[in-house]
């Protein structure tokens, strides 16, 4: 960019040798790079002096051999096998999977929310449009920790004992132990079910390539993309019950004070999920408006005139177009639930940070480490965002003069 | 040739009954075909429950005068609100635990703030960059000792005085150019008879007069006393916009500076902002107020105590810089080639190119995107709670831990939800007006 | 052949239409027979594109009849695909899409409005595009083509329709002087094919040239029409004359 110190070339003839350098730009430019970079080195030189001086009063050392030490605490929602005697290495691990499945679950519930808020925006009915509008001005406006808590200690916690549990549905249970669900138990058999689930898979690919040949070679379009949902899910479907039903579904049921069998996530879980999923929703919702916004009056109709059918002038027309604008700012509200989850620490579900920067930290005394380590998993999350980001945005270049 | 004939218009006609009007209006917009019909039937089915729902219970169904949560919810049970809780916790959850007989403090303090914006709104006021740079600027020092008190250092005391010398000043220069339409100097140049007088004498007078205004702010200032209120009782609402309102003013010219320095041409600089941009906007807040938290104090020297808020402070403004950083970046990359090139024709160093030229565009076309970092700045300092500050969501929840008032949660959130609303409501619309207006500005 | 006995291909009869309470279009009475060419003028905002939109339904009118191709417009735009098979039209801003390359562009609707087989609706987009002269750009991305390349690209991407009649709504005012001649050249060549063709222009060379009838629009009605030479040189209204002596 233009932008240069070098604009500002010496204009008379200085005194001094001192002064002349200082008026050549390029020396002048690294006269400044070095002193920043002395001052830099400098500062964290102080830091690191005085952190090594607190921390041999404290007897605290700031190495990572702590790792396979013990953790010695239990932690209340795990995905994977934990023990309180595990290493705190594995409790890392445990926190990660946590926050990935925070993150995976929100992004899920709030891609699918946010699409229809956002077409509600969009609705031509006025009064649809309304609501979505207060929806989206609501939530957005209102800090997410604030509704984190307000889910946590105004909804899930309040919810009945298990003995007065609320029954959503056959084996789907809500208390305020947390939400009790059916798990799915496979039996002898059921790996052909899963063999002609894959096979249907490739067979809808297989499909929809033919389809998109087909196209081309006699015009002729074919619904591809519903008759090969349609196989992926009907095959399976149709082994799964010619065989017997070969997976059992393992149903939580009360017994004593409360449920067991089925798998559950705690309240903790729920309130953040819906909290997370809510509130991301508005953003993204904002997100597909602009984007078929973007797509101008023009567009449609162009296509209109020239007599597209509706459902390709969408393929076609409106989606790629639409989808350039959507798809960065919607990856970083991704990035943002991931993030976001950290604000489970609030309502005390074990993620990465409430069980590894709060707990393991007071636990192990071990601030260093333990900081370096939480920071480095999000800069590496960050980091393969955007390098997927830099990916697309290049791919999706729109080629100007 | 033929002669020429007038042309008349006809007369318009109204439209159709079916295609205006109320009735085309509900055509349009709510009964276009049968499955719009239906849909706005849901939608107001959905309006009514919600609506009724919540108006019963926060209004109708609602207690306003009761001893406990008991009392409450002996007489409606749950599908009431419970309102004297929310009422006797009020003011904590405005001031914190500021004491009582102290809080006039606070009040005068923001008062203060107002009254030195209100010169911003009126329309005759030339100065309003000056103005609106002071409050941003020399106001914190005012305030500050409004909201700690306590001992004064030398330094502080001219600092205070030279904010209530500023403030005088505010003042003078609104009315001034309101009612005689010029600047306080040329005023006080009049007054003293030296209009005709050299540009030396004249300056020479205007900084006579403001001496003297400083020296009696400095003699009032000394006079004046006020008793120390530890920050460890700040709370409500009162912390939660301290510390939006210091991240809000550090977060604009930090992030400037980390922008330009991101784009800067020197190597070594670039590298460290877009290194300190990049690590401070991959990572949570919540992960940079723990760091702040537990390391500030293993990085500072023997005996140094750095205050918990200020550390939480500290944390949310570099948190806020970087992300301004990148926002002001953005703007900076949407300024045309041609603006620098023709600043750099005339002539135009670096700084000059760039505060004269660049950021004022800059910054122009990205105030919604500034304003609405704002917001999201104002709804993250609700992080600080997890940290152990008492702010306005904090002393919601302390409600519901209250054993007068256990479990009380729902009102108090209810009620803090509007607060926060109102807030960023009322900063989203104002930036959205201002975004309309800038835009006609351009089409013209 | 005698101009009356010449099909009908649109029939515009009673044409009102409102925007709100506003009075767009008052009592329109339109014939256009197959091969005739008509140029709409008249100062913005007198209804011209308005008139030329409503036929091929990009806009709904209340009142009156429009037929095209003898089939009659239903009001609730039930038979909108019908009736916009027989209509290509060209706008002032062009419209080409701009993700897809200049051939993409062009194959869209043989392809997928017409089911041709992918090699076929190539060859016909090929066809019309080296009529207007931008084969060789054909797997370019419109942004990388000038004004006027785009708007040749626009008009051949209607052809591909194979329509009965072509509509231009201001082709020419988007572009920039020096490429206004290669578009007009493009229509001038395609009305001397015998393309039944409606355009709003301000373009009155163009007019002279091509024009079978011009109509001259004001606040929504049609003030005078006629043959272009008597319209040009003996205009019988105060606000036609005014308006020649402001384009002219």
């Amino acid at each position: 960019m233009a932008l240069s110190t070098e604009a500002a070339t010496p204009k008379s003839s200085p005194s001094n040798p001192l002064s002349r350098m200082w008026r050549d730009a390029r020396i002048r430019a690294i006269i400044l790079q070095v002193l920043t970079l002395v001052g830099v080195i400098a500062f964290f030189g102080w830091l690191v002096m005085n952190t090594a001086y607190n921390l041999s009063q404290r007897n605290m050392s700031a190495g990572f051999g702590f790792l396979d030490v013990s953790a010695g605490f239990g932690i209340g929602f795990t995905l994977v096998e934990y023990q309180e005697g595990d290493s705190y290495l594995r409790v890392f691990y445990v926190g990660i999977l946590n926050t990935l499945l925070v993150a995976v679950v929100a992004i899920f519930l709030a891609t699918v929310l946010g699409l229809i808020v956002g077409l509600a925006r969009l609705s031509d009915n006025w009064l649809i449009g309304k609501i979505a509008r207060c929806y989206v001005e609501l939530l957005r406006n209102t800090p997410l920790l604030l509704q984190i808590i307000a889910w946590y200690f105004g909804v899930f916690n309040l919810l009945p004992r298990p003995k007065q549990s609320i029954e959503l549905a056959e084996g789907f249970v809500l208390n305020n132990r947390g939400f009790y669900l059916p798990a799915p138990v496979p039996e002898a058999g059921f790996n052909i079910v899963l063999i002609t689930f894959a096979a249907a898979v490739i067979f809808a690919i297989g499909l929809y390539r033919w389809s998109t040949v087909r196209l081309d070679k006699t015009g002729k379009a074919f619904p591809a993309i519903s008759t090969g949902l349609a196989v992926i899910i009907g095959a399976p479907l149709a082994i799964h019950l010619a065989l017997g039903a070969p997976l059992g579904w393992d149903i939580p049921v009360l017994k004593g004070f409360n449920f067991t069998g089925g798998t559950s996530v705690p309240p903790s879980f729920c309130a953040l999920i819906v909290a997370l999923s809510a509130y991301t929703s508005c953003f993204i919702a904002e997100i597909v408006r602009a984007g078929i916004q973007s797509v101008s009056k023009g567009q449609l109709e162009a296509a209109g005139a020239l007599n597209l059918p509706p459902n390709w002038t969408l393929r076609r027309v409106v989606m790629p177009q639409a989808l350039r604008v959507i798809i960065p700012p919607l990856i970083s509200q991704y990035l943002n639930v991931t993030k976001n989850s950290s604000l489970a620490i609030a309502i005390g579900f074990p993620d990465l940070v409430s069980v590894w920067m709060n707990t393991s930290l007071n636990q192990s005394g071990r601030a260093i480490p333990i900081v370096a380590m939480t920071m480095a998993f999000y800069c590496l999350v960050s980091l393969s965002v955007s390098f997927v980001m830099n990916y697309y945005n290049k791919r999706a270049l729109l080629k100007e003069r | 040739m033929s002669d020429t004939l007038i042309f008349s218009p006809k007369p318009d006609r109204p439209a159709p009954a079916e295609s205006v009007g109320l009735i085309g209006w509900l055509r349009g917009n709510l009964f276009k075909d049968v499955p719009n019909a239906l849909m706005t039937i849901l939608g107001a089915y959905i309006a009514f429950v919600v609506l009724s729902w919540v108006l019963n219970w926060a209004i109708f169904n609602a207690v306003w005068e009761a001893e406990s949560r008991r009392e409450c919810l002996d007489m409606v049970g749950r599908s009431g609100a419970c309102w004297p809780g929310v009422g006797v916790w009020f003011e904590n959850m405005i001031y914190g635990l500021y004491p009582k007989d102290k809080v006039w403090r606070i009040n005068l303090g923001f008062a203060v703030l107002i009254a030195w914006m209100i010169p911003l709104w009126m329309p005759k006021v030339q100065s309003k960059v000056a103005i609106g740079l002071s409050a941003v600027l020399i106001y914190p020092f005012l305030a500050s000792y409004f909201f700690l008190g306590g001992d004064k250092s030398i330094l502080w005391t001219a600092l205070i005085s030279l904010s209530l010398t500023v403030f005088v000043w505010v003042w003078a220069t609104a009315l001034s150019e309101t009612f005689i339409g010029k600047s306080v100097g040329e005023v006080v140049v009049d007054k003293a008879g030296a209009r005709n007088a050299d540009e030396q004498r004249q300056r020479l007078i205007k900084r006579g007069v403001a001496l003297v205004v400083f020296l009696v702010a400095v003699l009032l200032v000394n006079e004046w006393a006020l008793e120390e209120v530890r920050t460890r009782v700040w709370g409500g609402l009162f912390l939660t916009l301290v510390i939006s309102g210091i991240g809000i003013t550090f977060s604009l010219p930090a992030g400037i500076l980390l922008a330009l320095g991101r784009r800067s041409d020197m190597p070594v600089i670039s590298m460290l902002c877009t290194a300190f941009i990049e690590l401070f906007r991959s990572v949570p807040l919540i992960t940079i107020l723990f760091m702040f938290n537990t390391m500030l104090p293993l990085f500072m020297p023997q005996g140094v105590e750095v205050d918990q808020l200020l550390r939480a402070i500290v944390a949310v403004c570099l948190f806020a810089a970087a992300y301004m950083a990148e926002v002001i970046r953005g703007g900076l990359q949407a300024i045309p080639k041609g603006q620098f090139e023709a600043a750099a024709s005339l002539g135009l160093g670096y700084w000059q190119t760039t505060t004269q030229i660049v950021l004022p565009q800059a910054l122009k076309i990205m105030i919604p995107t500034i304003v609405g970092n704002f917001i999201g700045l104002f709804k993250d300092t609700t992080l600080v709670s997890i940290i152990g500050l008492f702010d306005l969501m904090n002393m919601a929840r302390a409600v519901g831990e209250d054993t007068t008032w256990l479990g009380l949660f729902i009102e108090p959130f209810f009620a803090v939800t509007m607060i926060y609303f109102v807030f960023c409501f009322a900063m989203s619309s104002y930036s959205m007006r201002l975004e309309r207006k800038l835009a006609t500005g351009r089409d013209r | 052949m005698s101009a009356e006995k010449r099909t009908k291909m649109i029939e515009v009869v009673g044409l009102n239409k409102w925007f709100g309470q506003f009075h767009v279009l008052k009592d329109i009475d339109l014939v256009v027979r197959d091969g005739e060419k008509i140029v709409i003028c008249g100062p913005s905002g007198s209804g011209k594109s308005t008139l030329i939109r409503c036929i091929n339904q990009l806009e709904h009118h209340q009142e009156g009849d429009i037929l095209v191709g003898g089939v009659p417009v239903e009001k609730k735009g039930g038979n909108v695909r019908e009736i916009r098979a027989q209509v290509g039209m060209v706008f002032q801003s062009f419209n080409l899409f701009p993700h897809i390359t200049v051939l993409e562009n062009c194959t869209l609707t043989p392809q997928l409005g017409l089911q041709m087989p992918k090699a076929e609706a190539e060859e016909i987009a090929m066809k019309h595009l080296t009529r207007v002269g931008i084969d060789d750009q054909a797997l370019k991305y419109p942004l990388q083509l000038s004004g006027g390349q785009q708007q040749r690209v626009a008009i051949a991407r209607a052809l591909t329709m194979q329509p009965k009649i072509m509509l231009f709504d201001e082709p020419t005012s988007a572009l920039d002087p020096e490429m206004i001649k290669e578009v007009l050249d493009v229509m001038v060549e395609l009305a001397e094919e015998g393309m039944t063709m409606i355009c709003v222009t301000h373009e009155m060379g163009f007019a002279r040239q091509v024009a079978d009838e011009v109509i001259f629009m004001d606040q929504g009605e049609i003030v005078e029409a006629g043959p272009p030479e008597s319209f040009f040189a003996n205009p019988r209204f105060d606000r036609s004359q005014q308006f020649l002596a402001h384009v002219m």
